[in-house]
């Protein structure tokens, strides 16, 4: 029997029993019982049945009956006879009748109600169980990549797809975990733990079916995602597959080094949580040698620090290890704060050249007068042990960190698509692959161009935010049949820490002249710790951080080594 | 959800497969004692008196034995049902039913039959629901669940006093001490207290003994407390206390009309002791029981009391913008805004819809995880209702705007129209969040961890969760009613 049908006929037939007891202390005739019925169907249509709870039913019933009572005699009848309600001390006890009359009836509907549950159940077998917990999977969405990209694609598909669990959501990722690029900077400096700026991806994502693995090839014939085969995991007989019926590209970039063997070799990458540890890590050891080295050439090699790239990441980092190097000068006493040296090299006149130049100016002069010296216009040749070869002289340092170009990840190479010159994976409007029904690109490892201003869009979070959106939108779209969004986005702007309490600032403004409203300082670094703490995903995640700003401001920085570095 | 359903329908099936043997009778014979008692106190015939106990006995062992697997539970099973006694027997409803075009006849027989309310339940319905409570909790194993002692001591004894502590501070300018309000001066100030601080411990105390069990939450600890101190009532002031200060018993309507502030004092102390314990026993959980990893769930506690007042404060909104022509049209609005005006302005309006918002961030924080029906989520928003009444209305309002609460009859009467008000903000309010906290979790189905908090959330037939709406709801508008 229909369960919607089996509920209102119990309902309504208890509640035309029930309400002889309102027939008889109401005195509404024929709309007693109309009210009985009808109040005995909301009843039965709200409540999970549950077997032989007579005592339970009849309670609740009972109870039911006081604000019944009320809403119906006092209000509801009054205002439909076209008076006041009747809601005065005096009048309420003029109602006291119906009060007892409506007690009665909800006890007698409550416990009426469970008999004919209970004689349905038996004659003709428990309620149908909803029809939702038999839906099977028919559509298979499959997303490459767990970074901003990615795991916000997640999040909007399982919003999207929230009634519909006949659309199966997997997310595959080298790692278990969203790691919140813009603090790593602070990682590095040892201003913020490590786990703290990192996501876990299977708390975050409810239904997303989370697969930590490398994607070793995508076989766009038979539509399968096939994992890396590690034969040392036990259990792993073979490599597994993920089948799909949508494929999401977005496994980001990793750092290009512009073929120089060496310097991949030598040079630290400055990309994963890991690579924040161990730079941390290596400046800590940097400053033990230097302690025990007594050669003065030496020990200014050992602490002279250089970084690759003038760009966001080049420039934080910058910052982050002129503050975290000085502040922890306190703890080497024979160490000189002019034996330290932090360097950041870069092939242009300018260094960030995301911001305006005044902008990129006053951030140079800032990070000068707090120790760190600049080489523009400048090219990193080579490095040896000891050396970093520059194209205009040489740095003798045990450190580099590259920062100083990305590409697309190198999977993309071995796949039959249609690329840039990047690398990166050719897009449409919509962000599909043009001619590939089922694949869609978005993030670092795709170049993706503004409907609007036909303009490529920069490989930033703040666009993969955006391009996530619209591709949760558009897959979602086209799977009920409608035409899909073009991606257009104009930026917000860009924030820039580039040393202690001091930022840079350039933010789109409706009304400014130039369409950005530029400022530093103190002012911008608290705006980049506000946005940045907004947007880090986890209320768990935003207080640890905040705990660690706060014992920043008390505390000197750990100088604890927490990995061999060997 | 469906095996969290099973779970609980194999758990009432083992407890139904139990067939009671001794309790029917031992209901009986209580009842035929409580019976006799109530007519001797009432100065009635025996022989009716001791069928109705013996009817009643009889009834609740054969029925009602199995929830009665406690003192506490048994106790609150049967007020419940000792009410419905009231209004089926002595001829009440039959009788009332006869005279209802007649109210005023029919309210003054009911104001006469007031003495017999009291008799049903603490002469036939406290004594056959302990007693079978006794009998219940030494027949019922529960492993998982055992009874400990030492925790509901303390932590009632400790939230008994701090309830007495804080509530005698709050009200008591004037030495005003409302456990006791009502019975006059006492020969000495010393006395005043101790004998105030002595109830508040005794309530505190049989609170954890009775209730540890059932309650789980802040919400199920104030609506125990609110229907425990109801109870409290009819046996402290009517009862005990006049028996303590040698009088004679007097259940009467007037004598009830003349202790009525005590009544709002019992009330608002059994909130604010149903609190307290829940707070005490929820430091114990989380420090003890929570924090163990074994025990971990998916979302952490901080997530979800956000989560809960976002919603709370949004269910809150609604249901003051439903409540709000009730609360216009019965003048409640100006008083909340602090204008003695019968205009009602755009700051009484922002004021009523900000207190809800507010009100409803605590229900959201009390009873977030008591409901898993919308008719659980209605009932339990009635009862919110009725503790916003007493405890807005009531007391804090007159108390910030003059600095005097007023619990007299005759200022309950006047404030009887704004109870539906406040009824139908409660009720909309936890439907409402109710509708938000399914929302989430459908959403989280596919999830099966999220089983075990549903498996939670879900309260397992035979609490007396039903029989505690009755009583408290009931009681708790009728006597104003009633006593006015």
């Amino acid at each position: 029997m229909n369960r919607s049908f089996r509920r209102a006929s119990i309902g309504i037939l208890s509640g035309a029993v029930a309400s002889t007891s309102l027939i008889a202390t109401l005195h509404y005739g024929v709309w007693s019982l109309i009210l009985g019925v009808a109040i005995g169907a909301a009843y039965s249509a709200a409540l999970r049945p549950t077997r032989r709870a007579c005592a339970d039913s009849l309670m609740a019933g009972g109870s039911l009956g006081v604000p019944l009572w009320g809403l119906i005699s006092v209000i509801a009848v009054p205002l439909l006879s076209g008076q006041m309600p009747e809601w005065s001390a005096e009048q309420m006890r003029q109602h006291f009748p119906a009060l007892v009359g409506w007690v009665v009836y909800g006890a007698f509907l409550g416990i009426i109600h469970q008999v004919l549950q209970d004689s349905a159940e038996h004659f003709w077998g428990p309620e149908a169980a909803p029809k939702a917990s038999a839906v099977s999977v028919t559509k298979r969405i499959v997303i490459l990549g767990g970074g901003f990209a990615g795991m916000r694609t997640a999040e909007c598909l399982e919003e999207k797809f929230r009634g519909d669990f006949s659309v199966s959501i997997a997310l595959v990722n080298e790692t278990n975990a969203l790691l919140f690029t813009p603090m790593l900077a602070e990682v590095a400096g040892s201003s913020l733990e490590p786990s703290h700026i990192s996501t876990p991806l299977r708390s975050t994502l409810r239904r997303t079916e989370f697969i930590r693995g490398v994607v070793a090839e995508v076989d766009l014939e038979k539509r399968l995602v096939i994992l890396r085969h590690d034969a040392g995991v036990r259990g792993a007989s073979r490599p597994r597959e993920v089948p799909y019926d949508h494929l999401i590209f977005a496994l980001g970039s990793t750092s290009n080094y512009l073929g120089m063997t060496n310097i991949e070799k030598f040079a630290f990458n400055f990309k994963s949580l890991l690579d924040a540890i161990r730079i941390r890590n290596h400046v800590i050891e940097m400053f033990e040698r230097a302690d025990l080295e007594a050669d003065p050439a030496l020990q200014s090699s050992l602490l002279t620090f250089v970084i690759a790239g003038g760009g966001f990441a080049g420039v934080e980092l910058a910052g982050a290890l002129n503050d975290f190097a000085h502040g922890i000068l306190a703890d080497y006493p024979k160490l000189h704060p002019n034996q330290l040296n932090i360097v950041l090299v870069h092939s242009r006149d300018r260094i960030l050249p995301e911001l305006s130049e005044s902008l990129a100016r006053y951030a140079q002069e800032k990070m000068q007068s707090r120790g760190v010296s600049f080489r523009l216009n400048t090219r990193i040749a080579d490095a040896q042990p000891g050396v970093v070869l520059l194209s205009d002289g040489e740095i003798h340092t045990e450190t580099l960190v590259w920062t100083a170009g990305t590409a697309p990840n190198p999977l993309l190479k071995s796949l039959p698509l249609e690329k840039d010159k990047r690398g990166a994976l050719l897009v449409d409007s919509t962000l599909a692959l043009p001619g590939r029904l089922g694949l869609w690109a978005i993030g670092d490892c795709a170049a993706v161009t503004d409907a609007a201003t036909g303009r490529p869009c920069p490989p930033t979070a703040q666009f993969a935010l955006r391009e996530a959106e619209v591709l949760a939108s558009n897959i979602h779209a086209q799977l009920e049949g409608r035409s899909a969004r073009e991606f257009h986005f104009d930026s917000l702007g860009a924030l820039c820490v580039v040393g202690h309490q001091t930022a840079c600032a350039e933010l789109s403004v409706p009304f400014a002249r130039s369409g950005f409203l530029h400022f530093s300082g103190l002012f911008a670094w608290l705006l980049w710790r506000g946005i940045y703490l907004a947007k880090l995903p986890g209320l768990e995640r935003k207080i640890r951080v905040l705990m660690d700003w706060t014992i920043e401001l008390f505390f000197p920085r750990d100088i604890v080594q927490t990995i061999a570095l060997k | 959800m469906s095996e969290t359903q099973t779970a609980l329908d194999a758990q009432f099936d083992l407890a139904l497969s139990r067939s009671p043997r001794i309790e029917p009778l031992l209901g009986l014979v209580l009842g035929v004692l409580g019976g006799l008692l109530e007519s001797a106190v009432l100065k009635s015939s025996l022989l009716p008196g001791g069928l109705l106990g013996a009817g009643f006995g009889l009834v609740f062992g054969l029925f009602f034995a199995r929830r009665a697997t406690s003192p506490g539970t048994g106790l609150i099973w049967s007020l419940g049902s000792s009410f419905l006694l009231w209004i089926f027997t002595t001829g009440s409803f039959f009788h009332f039913a006869a005279l209802a075009e007649r109210s005023a006849t029919m309210l003054q027989d009911a104001q006469a039959r007031f003495p017999e309310l009291v008799g049903d339940l603490l002469c036939i319905g406290m004594p056959v629901g302990v007693g079978l409570g006794i009998r219940g909790g030494f027949r019922a194993s529960r492993p998982n669940n055992k009874f400990a002692w030492g925790r509901a001591i303390v932590a009632g004894g400790f939230a008994g006093t701090l309830g007495g502590f804080i509530f005698g501070r709050w009200v008591s300018s004037g030495d005003y001490f409302p456990l006791l309000a009502g019975f006059g001066e006492f020969s000495s100030r010393s006395m005043t207290i101790l004998l105030h601080f002595a109830i508040a411990l005794s309530i505190g105390v049989t609170f954890g003994l009775l209730f540890q069990r059932d309650v789980r939450g802040y919400g199920s600890c104030m609506g125990w407390g609110l229907g425990f101190g109801i109870f409290w009532w009819f046996f402290g002031p009517l009862t005990i206390l006049r028996l303590a200060s040698g009088m004679p018993l007097d259940w009467s309507a007037e004598q009830g009309s003349a202790v009525f502030g005590s009544l709002v004092g019992h009330i608002l102390y059994g909130l604010i002791l149903g609190v307290a314990y829940a707070t005490v026993d929820k430091i114990w959980v989380r420090l003890f029981i929570q924090s163990d990893p074994l025990n971990r769930e998916i979302e952490g506690p901080g997530l979800h009391i956000l989560r809960s007042l976002g919603w709370g404060a949004l269910a809150g909104l609604i249901g003051g913008l439903v409540s709000m022509p009730v609360m216009i049209a019965t003048g409640v609005l100006p008083k909340v805004a602090g204008i003695d005006s019968t205009l009602v302005g755009f700051r009484a309006v922002f004021l009523h819809l900000s207190v809800s918002a507010a009100i409803g961030m605590t229900y959201g924080l009390l009873f977030r995880d008591e409901t898993s029906t919308p008719g659980d989520a209605i009932s339990w928003g009635w009862l919110f209702g009725l503790i916003w009444w007493y405890l807005g209305p009531m007391t804090l309002l007159p108390l910030l705007l003059t600095g005097v609460c007023d619990w007299s009859t005759d200022a309950a009467s006047a404030l009887l129209p704004s109870l539906f008000g406040h009824l139908i903000y409660g009720a909309v309010t936890a439907l409402v969040f109710f509708l938000f906290d399914r929302g989430y979790t459908r959403s989280l189905l596919l999830d099966p961890r999220t089983s075990r908090r549903e498996l939670r959330r879900i309260r397992p037939v035979g609490t007396p969760a039903p029989a505690l709406w009755l009583f408290a709801l009931s009681l708790g508008v009728l006597l104003p009613i009633l006593l006015g």
